[in-house]
């Protein structure tokens, strides 16, 4: 196959590319649901295919296939060049690419136990163990535990001499409690909302998640919260666990540093950002406590990986430093307007698909804070929980969570009393400016979120966040008025 | 294209020798292209060729499924072995009576041959047409044009033999000024339904009406929402609520409900298939001929979708909207309709003393409190301030948090008018809508622009 992708480069340098890349992916993934005990999903999928990516007369052609044969190489490298020949009656400026190192390596990521390699019995058999402590409560109606893998191997090959092989193995599993009394229906999450948690890692990951050590508290959580009060609409100081701060990072932050949407190439659909060019280096998007770096090199994080799919070296950039903001995620088409080189964020979400900017890991870094010394410096306040919807506007600015679960903090301690349907809702750096505390590394935790979409068609891409919880003054909780 | 009979001759045999007690084969081929622009110059231009084929094995009572995207006998048979060794592993569902039987099909017309070839040139010269409108104004366009065709089998061991070829064009324009912006979009089987001038000319004179936005308290006012505004608010309602499973599992807004009128009297959901107003389909993906649902019907709860297991579990029929094999979401309303009325948006600002009209709702999220509809997002490319039954000026964006079932309790007036918006959660759905005048819509929000 290595030879096919280094012929078809040749073909289209005598072809006249510019620049040309190709892509040639294969993804095996396996998913397993289990619903009160019973088996709702379990299936495997193997895809496979190639992409070529072309600059031809100053503009982008792409065509992609999952036919394999040397024929169809060469129908598609033809169609490639078409396409970028009808870009170009379109074109105001030639596209122009940062300068890159040219690769010829090897990556393969860290795993202990090969999640294919795991009986199919053993994954079930922890599932339904976990529904069934979940189950043990007429309340609940709807149980339900997952695992996902996925094995991707791509090859890479461009015109600049690169030829990049990764080798990534993924795992994830979380479980569910649907607790439901006449037309309310509550639910708790472990370890994490939305498919639980996941990382570029193999089974040991499951095995380290401990599912069955924590349904009979989710359970008990999700029951509580039939007969909890709703959360009170005020201004208040909030303490935000780390798994939501995980998709504030997300939402405020990782999205509005992608310079593609900055420059207005994903207006139509995902929208633009507040983060403009003439704000990097002057604006102070959150207070002093505020870090944020975008690291592909975290070990066994969701956003970790060797090489980006432009053939960039994966590499930590810093974002915020004491609340300035200071860069931006970029690619090589896009880093020149910084005059920078790409800091390795172009990934596709398979072979048939084009790259684009994507997060990778964008990390809250930690601070000096203990959870337990600002809970005790809490006068009133909300602890929040874990995720449970996500909105915010085109450019980034007004965003609104809604939580699992709450928890009252009252003169410094937490008081027991949990709140369902918590809000909240702020305008990005009004919010992150009043950040006046972030939890030190031993509350640090990195979450996966496999399920970030972005461009058309929609790439669902894999990410992570490294987060602490953080404490924000005057915030707005429940629904604004 | 493969074409019916090769692919009949490709699986039938794969299907006939499975050791399977029942074995069930759902093939998915296409080709397209899709034309992104931005800044007034087209950025991403993409074609692709692929293809999926799912095996569903069932063992008595214990079904496997795999699937690949290769359509070499080796692989076919590779994914095929696969699904049977899940089987062997799985637990027994005692949801399952077995795969559908043979049925017949409504014939629709499914499949435009000049959108299946049309061409990166064509893309071109379409979008072309949208910029030369927008620089007469100096605006900045965003957007993306697709076309392409597809083609869907499925066959199982008890006779189910059904194919459908189809085809698609949508399109969506952004248009950009220094302080506003305006949209439009479009979709059909054909091309030639696309009129892009047109919907061109929509989004630019959106953009100029929208200029130098005002800020607007949020709080309750009367919204004119545009189709496109409403099938987003309706796009999440499926997902939350229409579908079997969520009313199964009692977070469904129809829970509990059905017989209950939760709605106004104008306010008619159903979903049809076979309607060519959609992007009609006459099978799901277990071979089951869609049929037509009622899931609110003047304002009262009726029903939902369902698939074969949610079927079984409510001792009922499958209504023909099973999902892909390996979705546990299994079963969804892939041709919504909201049920039109008698008037128009002209007619609806008329008589709005106090209002807002949205042109698009975007990022909503439907996720907190499913079972009260409740849903949140803001506002983008074109919000207006209406006064005594005039448009006033734009307005900068809003975020709504609002109850659908409170939403659609206060409908005022349906257009008779109804456009088809493409669904972006699925590659498959679409929602017919007309206009909606709804009383007291509550906005709890705003942003900076």
């Amino acid at each position: 196959m290595k030879e096919q992708l280094k012929e078809t480069i040749q073909y289209l340098k005598k072809k006249g590319a510019s620049y040309a890349d190709i892509r040639r992916t294969q993804r095996l993934s396996q998913n397993i649901k289990v619903k009160n005990g019973n088996v709702e999903a379990l299936s495997q999928n193997e895809d496979a295919g190639f992409g070529i990516r072309v600059l031809h007369n100053g503009a982008w052609g792409f065509a992609a296939s999952s036919i394999l044969t040397p024929a169809e190489f060469k129908r598609i490298a033809n169609l490639a060049l078409e396409i970028a020949k009808a870009s170009a009656t379109t074109k105001k400026n030639e596209v122009v690419l940062a300068e890159n190192e040219v690769y010829k390596d090897k990556y393969i990521s860290k795993f202990r136990i090969d999640p294919f390699a795991v009986p199919v019995n053993q994954k079930l058999d922890l599932l339904i163990r976990s529904t069934e402590i979940l189950m043990k409560h007429p309340k609940i109606k709807v149980a339900e535990a997952s695992m996902d893998f996925f094995k991707t191997e791509k090859i890479f090959a461009n015109t600049d001499g690169s030829l990049i092989e990764q080798s990534i193995i993924e795992s994830g599993a979380g479980a569910m409690a649907v607790a439901v009394e006449g037309t309310d229906a509550q639910w708790r999450n472990y370890p994490n909302s939305h498919g639980g948690n996941l990382g570029t890692m193999g089974y040991e990951f499951i095995e380290e998640l401990k599912l069955l050590d924590n349904m009979e508290r989710v359970r008990e959580e999700a029951i509580a919260l039939l007969s909890a009060e709703p959360c009170p609409s005020l201004e208040t100081t909030v303490i935000i666990s780390s798994e939501q701060m995980a998709l504030q990072v997300h939402e405020s932050c990782g999205h509005p540093i992608e310079l593609d949407r900055v420059l207005g190439t994903e207006i139509s659909l995902a929208g633009g950002s507040f983060m403009t060019l003439d704000k990097l280096r002057k604006l102070r998007y959150g207070s002093s406590k505020v870090n944020i770096t975008a690291d592909a090199t975290v070990e066994g994080a969701l956003g970790t990986f060797g090489y980006d799919d432009e053939g960039v070296k994966a590499q930590r950039t810093d974002i915020i430093k004491e609340g300035l903001f200071v860069g931006y995620l970029t690619s090589r088409e896009t880093a020149p307007v910084l005059g920078q080189k790409s800091n390795g964020t172009m990934r596709a979400d398979g072979w048939n698909r084009i790259p684009l900017i994507r997060m990778t890991n964008i990390n809250l870094e930690p601070g000096d804070a203990n959870l337990e010394d600002l809970i005790a410096d809490t006068k009133d306040g909300i602890l929040l929980g874990s995720n449970k919807s996500w909105s915010i506007d085109d450019k980034r600015l007004n965003f609104q969570f809604g939580l699992e679960i709450a928890w009252e903090i009252k003169d410094g301690r937490l008081t027991g009393k949990v709140y369902k349907n918590p809000i909240y809702t702020g305008i990005t750096p009004e919010f992150w400016n009043k950040c006046d505390a972030v939890c030190n590394r031993n509350y640090w935790k990195v979450w996966g979120v496999p399920n970030c979409g972005k461009g058309e068609p929609i790439q669902t891409m894999h990410v992570a966040h490294g987060t602490s919880p953080a404490r924000f003054h005057k915030v707005q909780v429940g629904v604004s008025k | 294209m493969i074409g019916k009979d090769k692919i009949f001759s490709l699986l039938q045999p794969i299907i006939k020798k499975s050791p399977a007690d029942q074995t069930e084969a759902v093939l998915i081929n296409g080709s397209g292209g899709v034309s992104r622009y931005a800044n007034s110059t087209i950025h991403q231009n993409m074609f692709e060729t692929n293809s999926k084929v799912y095996f569903r094995v069932a063992l008595g009572k214990k079904i496997g499924v795999a699937s690949c995207n290769s359509l070499v006998k080796e692989s076919l048979n590779s994914a095929l072995n696969k699904a049977m060794e899940i089987a062997k592993n799985q637990k027994e569902n005692p949801l399952f009576t077995g795969l559908p039987k043979k049925q017949a099909y409504k014939k629709v017309k499914t499949y435009n041959k000049k959108t299946a070839n049309f061409t990166p040139l064509q893309r071109a010269k379409e979008i072309k047409k949208i910029f030369d409108k927008a620089a007469k104004y100096n605006f900045d366009v965003a957007g993306a044009l697709s076309t392409g065709d597809a083609e869907i089998a499925v066959l199982n061991s008890n006779g189910v033999a059904c194919y459908q070829p189809t085809s698609s064009a949508g399109i969506n324009i952004v248009v950009m000024s220094d302080t506003s912006s305006g949209y439009s979009d479009g979709l059909s089987r054909d091309v030639d339904d696309i009129d892009t001038e047109k919907l061109a000319e929509i989004a630019i004179q959106k953009c100029l009406d929208s200029k130098n936005p005002q800020g607007l308290e949020p709080g309750e006012y009367d919204v004119v929402l545009e189709p496109t505004a409403v099938a987003a608010l309706l796009e999440w309602m499926d997902y939350i609520g229409f579908g079997a499973k969520s009313f199964q599992e009692g977070t469904s807004f129809l829970s509990g409900r059905i017989g209950q009128k939760i709605m106004d009297e104008k306010v008619t959901f159903y979903d049809d298939g076979n309607d060519d107003k959609s992007l009609a389909f006459p099978f799901d993906f277990e071979g089951v001929p869609k049929q037509k649902v009622n899931l609110i019907e003047k304002g009262i709860a009726k029903g939902v979708v369902y698939d074969s297991l949610t079927a079984n579990q409510d001792h009922t029929q499958s209504t023909g909207h099973a999902l892909t094999p390996d979705s546990s979401d299994r079963a969804l309303a892939l041709n919504l309709f909201l049920k039109n009325g008698d008037s128009n948006v002209k007619k609806m600002i008329e008589s709005v003393e106090r209002g807002i009209l949205v042109t698009r709702f975007h990022y909503i999220n439907g996720l907190l409190d499913t079972n009260n509809a409740l849903l949140t997002g803001m506002t983008r490319d074109g919000t207006f301030y209406i006064e005594n039954g005039k448009i006033k000026h734009g307005i900068k964006n809003l975020r709504f948090t609002e109850s659908m079932l409170r939403a659609f309790s206060n409908v005022v007036q349906l257009s008779k008018e109804r456009k088809l918006v493409g669904s972006w959660s699925t590659d498959v759905g679409c929602i017919s809508t007309p206009a909606v005048l709804i009383k007291n819509f509550r906005f709890t929000g705003k942003t900076e622009f």
